[in-house]
């Protein structure tokens, strides 16, 4: 494998709630498992989709047991639906919970979003209308969450085709509001910002300087699909030249965070993710060569 | 477009609004071909670029179409049995009659086999639903509990008294089938990308089993008698018990030696986790 590790430092702002910098990870798929494990490849740490192991035993959890034993690994799922209108999941939290104990993983993600109203699941991320009312539900679901696990939450920005009329501030307002209310932490999809910002007319600058420093652990990468008139987040190419430009002002602005790439379709081999991933570590080191400057 | 940075007309929602608002969007992506779309298009922003009902109509696409991969994962062979346009209907038309309910999408196909055998016209051609039950049963024992398996040696360290009050625990992953059609040969056939004939009808039944060995997963059939001695210790029979039943089929002096080598496979097959006495 041809990817230099950087050496990840202990790095935490002033102040900041955050879990230890991990460094440059990937998303773990199914089809890498071998090659994980037979050429220890060079990448800091692996997130898991959580749900994926949600199951009693066979092939996923004795690959990922394995795969934990040298690697650091973080949990992100998919179907918590914090912003539901429904209870909070408490038979999901306990599933959430028995992995987590398997895995003890560096921390657990999950998005700002909704999945599923009387217990259907729409397996999509669907968009919250930004409303102090949708914040005070939010924030009290995360209270809760955060109670059950014993640890905070950092959750993730997605990508959104529609703007609710009833929406009454902008998006990362009500992420912030949201984060620093609840004190949970923050996941920035910069795909999912420039997707966003495209999807809804608003300048993407703008989201990252809305975003407190302080509580952002992690950043996601992905590829999209363009469709002339909206982008759709399909995590099925590599990501496009626009979006590592918005990667490089948010790494100026909220310095080293734990970065990984996401693909979920079309997944290529591992080494061309490692060599997107060798790009993202180009960047971060430019950037910071950069500030050094 | 939208300025999203610019406060819009002051509100104050109940917490109605947001429940009212999620249950309209969801009933919308649920059922977007036959219900009124007024309710939620009057919620959602509309732009030059993109209608409110285009908008919306990337959720509701979404929906479908991920689901309909979940199928095709899970029932890749049927998906060739049955061809392109035959699936894409059958799985839409679940798609439709079973709203997901469950976290992952591995669960959402759990009823596909039993929808194929009630519902016309696919209840017409029960091989689509003895393929897909077969392809269920495969995915249950790929990630199954794990357990330990005896050995040998386990069993004949049994006293010989012992033998007759002796109960088994079969391997969690163990599933049983008994299918009218050799679906399982078209698997095997598509698996090895071999010509794969269309599934035939047997005279009777065929009993199969399914399971796990580490991490992979077989499938066998059963001879008759052994098909019900499995069954039997799987809800708990002794050995004893089994032996009389094998009477029904094996000569009454041959029952126990027959029984024991019954046995004796079990355990070099890795389907027997446990045994009392
Ligand atoms: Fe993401």
């Amino acid at each position: 494998m041809t990817a230099t590790p950087t050496s990840p430092v202990s790095f935490r702002k002033p102040g900041s709630p955050c879990h230890r910098y991990l460094g440059f990870g990937l998303g773990l798929r199914t089809p890498h498992y071998d090659t994980i494990l037979e050429t220890r490849p060079a990448v800091d740490w692996f997130e898991i989709l959580s749900e994926n192991y949600f199951c009693a035993g066979g092939k996923p959890l004795h690959y990922l047991d394995r795969i934990r034993a040298d690697y650091p690994v973080v949990m992100h799922g998919v179907s918590l639906s914090i912003g539901s209108s429904d209870e909070v999941n408490i038979d999901y939290l306990k599933q959430l919970k028995t992995l987590a104990k398997r895995v003890e993983p560096q921390w657990i993600s999950d998005h700002l979003c909704w999945t599923g109203v009387a217990g259907n699941n729409l397996h999509d991320l669907m968009p919250l209308p930004y409303t102090e009312e949708a914040v005070a539900h939010v924030v009290s679901h995360v209270n809760q969450v955060q109670e059950y696990l014993g640890r905070r939450i950092a959750l993730e920005n997605v990508s959104s085709y529609v703007t609710y009329k009833q929406s009454a501030m902008a998006e990362w307002d009500f992420l912030r509001e949201i984060a620093e209310r609840a004190d949970c932490l923050i996941l920035l999809d910069i795909n999912n910002i420039y997707v966003s910002s495209f999807n809804h007319g608003f300048d993407p600058h703008l989201y990252l300087e809305g975003i407190p420093t302080e509580r952002v652990q992690q950043f996601h990468l992905a590829g999209h699909r363009h469709c002339d008139d909206y982008i759709i987040d399909t995590h099925d190419e590599p990501v496009i030249d626009p979006v590592w430009q918005l990667y490089a002002h948010a790494v100026r602005r909220f310095g080293d965070v734990s970065t990984i790439i996401e693909r979920d379709d079309n997944i290529p081999p591992l080494e061309e993710l490692l060599a997107e991933l060798d790009h993202a570590r180009r960047i971060a080191a430019s950037v910071e060569t950069e500030l050094a400057a | 477009m939208i300025d999203a940075t610019k406060p819009r007309e002051a509100r104050t929602p109940t917490s109605k609004d947001l429940a009212r608002l999620q249950q309209d969007f969801q009933n919308y992506v649920l059922a977007a071909s036959t219900l009124d779309h007024a309710g939620i298009e009057a919620e959602v922003v509309g732009t030059t670029k993109a209608s409110a009902k285009s908008r919306l109509g990337i959720y509701s696409e979404a929906y479908r179409l991920r689901l309909i991969e979940a199928l095709d994962t899970d029932y890749i062979t049927l998906h060739t049995l049955v061809g392109d346009d035959t699936f894409e209907k059958l799985a839409l038309a679940y798609v439709d009659a079973y709203p997901s309910k469950v976290y992952n999408m591995r669960w959402f196909g759990a009823q596909l086999p039993e929808f194929l055998k009630t519902t016309p016209p696919y209840s017409n051609y029960p091989a689509f639903g003895e393929m897909a039950a077969f392809e269920w049963a495969l995915t249950l024992a790929f990630d199954a509990d794990n357990a330990p398996v005896l050995r040998i040696e386990d069993i004949a360290a049994v006293p010989g008294d012992a033998w007759a009050d002796m109960t088994f625990a079969c391997h969690p992953s163990l599933q049983r089938l008994d299918l009218r059609w050799n679906v399982p040969a078209f698997w095997k056939a598509i698996g090895n990308e071999e010509e794969a004939q269309a599934p035939q009808q047997n005279e009777f039944p065929i009993a199969w089993m399914i399971w796990r060995r580490d991490l992979d997963s077989y499938f066998r059939s059963l001879p008759v008698d052994e098909a019900w001695a499995l069954d039997a210790i799987r809800s708990g029979a002794n050995f004893a018990e089994v032996c009389s039943g094998l009477c029904e089929w094996i000569d009454e002096l041959q029952a126990a030696q027959h029984a024991a080598g019954l046995l004796k496979g079990w355990v070099s097959e890795q389907l027997i986790s446990g045994l009392k006495y």
